[in-house]
């Protein structure tokens, strides 16, 4: 056995007592610790709390034990054993370093040592410490856990101050509690109030607590307005109970009627505000090269909390020019952060919503909050994500849109007879599967092409075309192989009508009504012709196409010529003009016209009566201005203040102050009455002369 | 012939009177004792002249003619050199000085006086008549600091908008805000160079109101002053609109007219003889005489012709007439225009109008009432929206026309001229109307109502007393007529004693007093006696200012006052004794036979 080996045997044992003592002392500290954090600042304080003092107790507890060291052990081997002859010293030093003398001496107590155990050596327990703080402890944490938190247990009581002076034999009210039960929802803690005014969440749940002196008999809450509320006895107590369900004035009266009028109190209903939603990232963004992905972030805050889960209308606008796509979805989406303040970041990938270059995506939140029932949902601010086209940038509006149809589709026509000229250049360098790839390519968007055109006759050339021969001209309805009613495409590439029916306002039936019939006929052929374009094309075969192709640009360039594309615009339903009238002097039916014309009729009420009343000394109505405040309660800014004043008034129609205060308060319950100017003065006799003197002699 | 004649000849006819019955009596004595008679004859005369000179004693020449006299905020303590100082009651407790009730009342006791060097802050109004005359020596004290000047606003009409002109010292870091009587600020402003404010507030229903003028600095409250309003319904104003053509403008007008009670009479010419609106009425002078106020655009005045001349009586005997272009205006009614008055200078052509801007939301809210029935709440804030009014950039403001109303770019855009008794104002807003669509109602009725309130025909109004008066200070209401009396704010009437065209009252306690005339009445508000000191102690200085500061009459001229009474009274008592008793005793009296005693 080394000599190392030797000692931590024989120091071991005390060491791990030495270092389970000191935890043992610590876990009742740091448990009346954690308690305490726990009550004040809740869990997570009182986790990091616990972490950090268990850490410290473990550090303390290894340093204690550390000093249990080699000139420890020697003491105390030579104090609790004599037969070791006070020589321990020698069985921990290294062996080389020692005389033969004190070797001899070594192996003689050597021997004598192992006649005990180390066990011996260990420290006792502080018994006395870990007694005393786990009583201390234990009282601190049931203290912690039991302590009335505000709003539970029996009401506390506070003294009144209804300032009434006392009457003998009359009640009065002596103490009072009210007590807030805040809706679930909210998340807010239940409170007492010592006071009888307060302010609450709307659909809060009020307890009143009161005590009277002398005894009442059946006391009340008397609601200004509203039916008065009978108190419960309870014990030495009366209790009441009320769902806030509005804002409301009331006074407590202990004895029905009889003595002085208490003083109002007032309860404000806060109501719960609707979620805010504010866009982090700015309105317009442009796609950067490369990106894959937009994350638009939203913050949405509310007075109680924002639903985690919201939703998210993304729409997208495919394509260019005329031709864009619009397609709408919602998704939903999850938020960070605390329910107050949610933050809303969804990573939208361009792949998943076929999103590509010429689209715009335009993304809207919408949350909700946690009200219950009935959560509020508001929608967000609007946020664009533009992925510019590489092209020439297309013109905005949806009038121009509309009337470039044609032109841009011209161009397109031309387009793929270059592209089907320039692959029959490219033939030889090309294999026949690219080549017929390509071509088909060319035969798609020449198919794309049709297809719009097609729309503007009505889609009736959407299908296959007509067979070049005379019967084509002999359809008729209901001839047993009709192309049945117009078929409803889902919206694709090139729909601009669907465009329209987004955002516009479709002014004709259909693109076809807007064509005259010469103008149908031409476009017909044109489109018949680009159908034998395109099957030449998807054939592989651009050199049979490009006759068709031609053809078809021919056909378009007259249409060009040809027509005009009407669009009726909507604006005044004017009585059709009578041609065979105009120019002709017949005036019957013709005259001078009233035009009638009703004014509000408008009185400035009973708020600028009592106004007027109250500046002249003399006693306002309370009860008709009472029951105008009520009315009007929507109207004005703070109809209970008024109330309040009206009644301090009812009661003391002599007393100054409250006069003056609802005087205040009635000048921002006046409306403002518009028009009237007050006449200018007339001027007397000298000025009248001066002014007709002025004009070089007047009248 | 003065008093002192008469008596004087009064005295010399007693005293012959009595020489006469004298010498009759001596000679019809059986025994005459002529130095007796010598005696009596002499001293008669000298009783007769020492009474004179008890009634009117002889003047005796006097020096020191110049007096120092204390007023409101004179140091307290006199300077014991120079000339004797006097204290007026608004010195208050001078130590040292001799203290007189008025003016009149200091120079009757020192009547050698005829240089005063003043004190303090000046003479009230009460001693200004008394100082007339004197030398006043006066060197003001810089402006007390607070509120010089504040000019309530004049009577106005139920809603509408009005100004509160002021002035405060000193001018520079002050705040100075309106207060409606809410308690709320209404309008904020800071003073120009020279400290002159002027705020906006905005009345309400019939009925009297106290606004609040208040001077911060620094967040501390400098001095504040309150502001009557008094507002009270006109009757009903009867307009006649005008129009070439049907169109928002008119269309919006009207309904604005027609909703705030006017008594709306519109012809709206639709082409070919037709029009539309009310009943066609022709334009004549007894039509017209009918109306208060004419709202014509250019086309109409066109079209008026032969009855412009109509009109334009119409308008010098009093009716208001707005002009209102409806775009470019032709060279013959540019011209036209011109010579009512108005400059038209500046390209004629239309261009945007620059709205001014809104007041921050706190105040805007406190200048609107509260929502009515048919206009909720959110109508009556302005949309973000910004509408496209337009102007005709003619500018309608010249040498002999009076400015009205400007746009948010301190472009003119309405000025007005009289025409006789009656005015026009000339309005280049093209679509006002637009106001109204986008939530600005309240402008619109801010700038029509100004343009009416400027031409509109003038009513005679009652009395209109002094805009501010203090409690304890004597005003003078003019123009109230026989049998007017003031009613106080304790509900007692006071009758007025008119003298000429006014009369004086003198308030006790400061409240709304109402001024009743045969032709109505008309309230006003009385300050109390300690309100406004930095615009009173301003007032007082002003006026003695203007009190003549003519050079010292020659100081080496002699003069007299009346010198005492009482020697000579008592020498005309022991005379008039001597006299008695000589009458009476028996000197040189033939003596009777003695009795034996």
């Amino acid at each position: 056995m080394s000599a190392e080996r030797f000692f931590s045997h024989w120091v071991a044992p005390a060491r791990r007592r030495s270092f389970l003592d000191t935890l043992g002392l610590a876990l009742p500290v740091l448990a009346a610790l954690t308690a305490i954090a726990w009550r004040i600042s809740g869990l997570a304080a009182a986790a990091a709390l616990f972490l950090a003092g268990g850490v410290l107790a473990l550090v303390l507890a290894r340093r204690r034990a550390t000093r249990q060291d080699r000139a420890w052990l020697i003491h105390r081997l030579d104090a609790s054993r004599p037969e070791l002859e006070d020589s321990s010293a020698l069985l921990f030093s290294p062996p080389a370093t020692i005389t033969p003398l004190q070797a001899l001496q070594r192996t003689r107590i050597a021997d004598r040592l192992d006649q005990a155990s180390p066990h011996d050596l260990v420290p006792r327990w502080s018994k006395q410490w870990l007694l005393g703080l786990f009583c201390v402890a234990a009282v601190i944490v049931a203290g912690a856990l039991l302590w009335p938190r505000p709003g539970e247990g029996p009401p506390r009581l506070a003294p009144s101050q209804e300032g009434i002076a006392t009457a003998p034999g009359l009640p009065r009210l002596v103490a009072q509690n009210l007590r807030i039960l805040p809706p679930a929802y909210t998340g807010l803690p239940k409170r007492d109030s010592a006071k009888l005014d307060v302010q609450a969440p709307l659909g809060s749940r009020l307890e009143w607590t009161l005590r009277f002196d002398p005894e009442a008999q059946g006391p009340r809450l008397l609601l200004v307005d509203g039916k008065p509320l009978p108190l419960r006895r309870d014990g030495d107590n009366w209790v009441a109970g009320l769902t806030l369900d509005r804002s409301f004035l009331y006074r407590v009266d202990p004895a029905a009627d009889r003595g002085p009028t208490p003083p109002l109190h007032r309860i404000d209903a806060q109501p719960d505000n609707p979620p805010q939603v504010k866009a982090l990232t700015p309105a317009l963004t442009v796609v950067k090269a490369g990106q894959h992905s937009w994350t638009p972030a939203f913050a949405a805050t509310d007075d109680y909390g924002v639903a985690s889960s919201a939703r998210l209308r993304i729409t997208l606008a495919i394509g260019e020019g005329e031709n864009v796509t619009f397609s709408e979805r919602e998704i939903p989406v999850s938020g960070t952060g605390a329910a107050q303040d949610r933050r809303f970041a969804p990573v939208l990938n361009f792949s998943s919503f076929g999103f590509s270059a010429g689209g715009d995506m335009v993304v809207q939140l919408i949350v909700h909050d946690n009200r219950t029932p009935s959560p509020q949902e508001v929608r967000g601010p609007s946020l664009i994500l533009r992925w510019p086209s590489a092209r020439v940038p297309e013109s905005g509006g949806l009038e121009g849109m509309v009337n470039t149809t044609l032109p841009a589709y011209f161009r397109s026509q031309r387009q793929i007879i270059i592209d089907a000229e320039a692959l029959l250049k490219q033939k030889r360098a090309l294999s026949s599967d690219r080549y017929l790839a390509k071509s088909g390519t060319i035969g798609n968007d020449q198919q794309i092409l049709r297809g719009r055109y097609s729309q503007f006759l009505g889609g009736e050339e959407e299908g296959e075309p007509e067979l070049p021969t005379a019967d084509a001209e002999h359809h008729f309805d209901g001839d047993g192989h009709d192309h049945g009613p117009p078929v409803r495409h889902s919206p694709g590439f090139g729909a601009p009508e669907d465009v329209l029916a987004e955002f516009g306002h479709a002014h004709d039936e259909s693109p076809a009504s807007s064509l005259d019939p010469e103008t149908r006929a031409i476009l017909k052929k044109a489109v018949d012709e680009m159908w034998g374009s395109e099957r030449e094309l998807k054939q592989g075969r651009p050199d049979l196409a490009l006759p068709y192709a031609n053809r078809a640009l021919r056909f378009i360039k007259e249409v060009q010529q040809a027509t005009r594309i009407f669009l009726s615009r909507v604006g005044p339903e004017l009585p059709p003009i009578d041609p065979t009238r105009r120019m002709t002097g017949d005036r019957e039916g013709i005259g001078n016209r009233t035009l009638q014309l009703a004014g509000i009729k408008r009185s400035d009420g009973p708020a600028a009566a009592a106004w007027r009343a109250l500046e002249s000394d003399a006693v306002p109505d309370p009860t008709a201005l009472g029951n105008w405040v009520r009315a009007n309660a929507g109207r004005l800014p703070d109809p209970l203040a008024l109330t309040a004043a009206i009644d301090a008034v009812r009661q003391q129609p002599r007393c100054a102050a409250c006069r003056a205060r609802l005087q205040g308060l009635l000048w921002t319950a006046m409306e403002r009455p518009t028009g009237q100017p007050m006449p200018r003065q007339r001027p007397d006799a000298m000025g009248a002369r001066y002014l007709h003197a002025l004009q070089g002699g007047g009248s | 012939m003065t008093i002192e004649h008469i008596s004087a000849a009064i005295l010399v006819l007693a005293v012959l009177l009595a020489a006469v019955r004298l010498i009759l009596w001596h000679r019809a004595s059986p025994q005459p004792h002529r130095p007796r008679l010598i005696a009596l004859l002499v001293l008669q005369p000298v009783c007769a002249a020492l009474l004179f000179l008890t009634l009117y004693p002889p003047p005796v020449p006097v020096g020191g003619d110049a007096i120092r006299v204390a007023t409101a905020g004179a140091p307290q303590l006199a300077e014991p050199a120079g000339a004797p100082t006097l204290a007026l009651p608004e010195a208050g407790d001078m130590q040292g000085a001799e203290h007189v009730p008025d003016l009149a009342t200091a120079l009757r006791r020192h009547p050698q006086v005829r240089r005063i060097t003043v004190l303090g802050s000046g003479f009230t109004p009460r001693d200004m008549d008394a100082a007339s005359g004197l030398d006043v020596d006066f060197n003001p004290r810089p402006p007390p600091a607070g509120i010089v000047s504040v000019t309530p606003p004049p009577v106005a009409a139920p809603g509408e908008s009005f100004g509160v002109g002021g002035m405060v010292t000193p001018s520079s870091n002050m705040v100075v805000e309106l207060l409606d009587p809410a308690g709320r600020v209404t309008d904020v402003t800071s003073p120009d160079r020279q400290g002159h404010v002027r705020l906006t507030g905005t009345a309400r229903a019939a009925g009297n109101s106290l606004f609040t003028l208040r001077v911060r600095t620094n967040g501390r409250t400098l001095a504040q002053a309150l502001v009557p309003l008094t507002v009270r319904d006109p009757k009903p104003l009867r307009l006649l609109l005008l129009a070439a053509a049907p169109g928002p403008e008119i269309k919006y007008l009207r309904r604005w007219a027609t909703d705030a009670g006017f008594e709306v009479t519109s012809q709206i010419n639709a082409g070919g003889g037709i029009s539309l609106g009310d009943a066609p009425i022709s334009l004549n002078p007894a039509t017209l005489a009918r109306f208060d106020l004419v709202v014509i655009d250019d086309r109409s005045w066109i079209a008026l012709g032969g009855r412009r001349a109509a009109l334009m009586t119409a308008v010098r005997n009093g009716l208001g007439m707005i002009l209102r272009p409806t775009g470019p205006l032709d060279a013959t009614t540019r011209s036209q225009w011109r010579n009512l008055g108005f400059a038209l200078t500046g390209t004629n052509s239309i261009s945007p109008l620059v709205l001014p801007k809104p007041a921050p939301a706190s105040i805007a809210r406190t200048r609107l009432g509260i929502a009515t029935e048919t206009a909720p709440e959110d109508m009556s804030l302005p949309a973000d929206f910004i509408p496209d009014v337009s102007r005709l950039a003619l500018s309608p403001l010249g040498m002999t026309s009076a400015a009205l109303l400007q746009d948010g770019g301190d472009a003119p855009i309405a000025a007005w001229r009289a025409q006789g008794l009656g005015r026009v104002a000339l309005f280049t807003g093209l679509d006002s109307y637009a106001l109204v669509l986008t939530g600005r109602a309240t402008l619109y009725d801010d700038w029509w109502r100004a343009l009416a309130r400027a031409v509109i025909r003038p009513a005679p109004s009652p009395a209109s007393p002094p805009a501010i008066s203090w409690a304890g200070e004597r005003l003078s209401l003019c123009g109230t007529g026989p049998r007017a009396s003031v009613q106080q704010p304790d509900g007692s009437a006071v009758a007025l004693q008119p003298v000429g065209a006014c009369a004086a009252f003198w308030p006790v306690k400061a409240g709304w007093h109402r001024l009743i005339t045969k032709d109505g009445n008309a309230p006003f508000y009385v300050q109390p006696a300690d309100a406004l000191p930095a615009m009173r102690s301003a007032r007082d200085r002003d006026a003695t200012l203007l009190l003549p500061n003519a050079p010292a009459i020659a100081s080496e001229a002699t003069r007299n006052a009346p010198g005492t009474a009482w020697p000579f009274g008592i020498a005309w008592l022991l005379v008039s004794a001597l006299l008695w008793w000589l009458e009476r005793s028996r000197v040189g009296r033939p003596q009777p036979a003695r009795s034996s005693m």
